[in-house]
């Protein structure tokens, strides 16, 4: 059993909380994937039926909110990883 | 470099009343905010002139967007759903004054905005069907989904706030490491981005996803 002084211990945690940090980011790609096809989709609409601009800006803007909310998580899980060692 | 609110001073030097930057920031916006009221709507005539205009053209903006989620609502929401979109905005925009903490980068500020919409919308729900059919509402279609439509429920406000939380505090920390590497010109048009179209933009989602919970509740 090897004993480690306590600074060793709290860089171990630091080093430790930057790696989750970053890595936590990785979430952002599904919501990046899933944003962007909801754009892709409403363009096409918009082609189709031009009229109908308002309505399909508002309902894609609500679907990308949903969508982005686990990528906002990740978000704050990585700043308070950060700030919070 | 901490993202979070510093505590200014204690109100009555009480340890357990601190006031942080953001709030008085946060008072500071609603001050701004009455003025630009009082400002816009001196001598309101039938025929609209000048900055008649601008306050006209707002309450439009923001009635709108609730008409079509709330059919036949939409005065009646104008209120409430106008004072969030335009205190985020001010509160967003007063970010992009050098030395400035943006009240909105506080999750105090987000959970308790997000908490007032929470409430709103329960109680509009529990108005449209009774307080009985409202909870068995949870209930629905099958009685196993209890748990998980109470916690898809608990998780709207949560997901509400850190949403405009992190856009906020994450725009301001690519800021700060940009400020870092690059301190000259290259920062003027990321400001234009982060502060200006994404401040804008997040209040207009707040608002918008306020009216969706509260006409979630009431269908």
């Amino acid at each position: 059993m090897v004993e480690f002084s306590p600074e060793v211990v709290d860089s171990i945690i630091r080093i430790a909380s930057f790696i989750a940090a970053g890595t936590a980011l990785i979430a952002g790609v599904g919501p990046g994937i899933g944003m962007g096809y909801a754009a892709g989709k409403a363009t096409t609409a918009v082609r189709r039926q031009p009229e109908a601009r308002g309505v399909i800006i508002t309902t894609m803007l609500l679907g990308q909110i949903i969508s982005g909310s686990t990528g906002i998580y990740s978000l704050v899980i990585a700043i308070f990883l950060v700030f919070s060692v | 470099m901490n993202p979070g609110p510093k505590v200014i001073f204690h109100l009555f030097g009480q340890e357990l009343l601190p006031v942080t930057d953001t709030l008085i920031v946060g008072w500071a916006s609603v001050i701004i905010i009455l003025i630009l009221a009082k400002f816009l709507t001196v001598s309101l005539k039938l025929r609209p002139e000048g900055r008649q205009n601008i306050a006209e053209f707002m309450v439009e903006l923001i009635y709108d967007q609730i008409e079509p989620m709330l059919p036949g609502e939409g005065w009646d929401f104008l209120p409430f759903i106008a004072t969030i979109f335009i205190f985020i905005g001010v509160g967003n925009l007063v970010g992009l004054i050098p030395g400035v903490t943006s009240p909105t980068g506080d999750l105090n500020t987000t959970l308790g905005l997000a908490l007032v919409v929470f409430l709103v919308s329960q109680y509009h729900g529990m108005k449209e069907f009774g307080i009985g059919g409202y909870l068995k509402g949870f209930a629905e279609p099958v009685i196993f989904l209890l748990p998980i439509n109470i916690i898809g429920e608990l998780a709207k406000p949560i997901s509400h706030s850190f949403r405009l939380f992190g856009n906020v505090v994450g725009g301001g920390i690519i800021m700060t490491l940009i400020y870092q590497a690059a301190p000259a010109l290259i920062p003027v048009p990321l400001h234009a981005w982060f502060g200006f179209f994404v401040g804008l933009i997040q209040a207009l989602i707040f608002g918008m996803v306020a009216i969706a919970y509260i006409s979630v509740a009431k269908s």
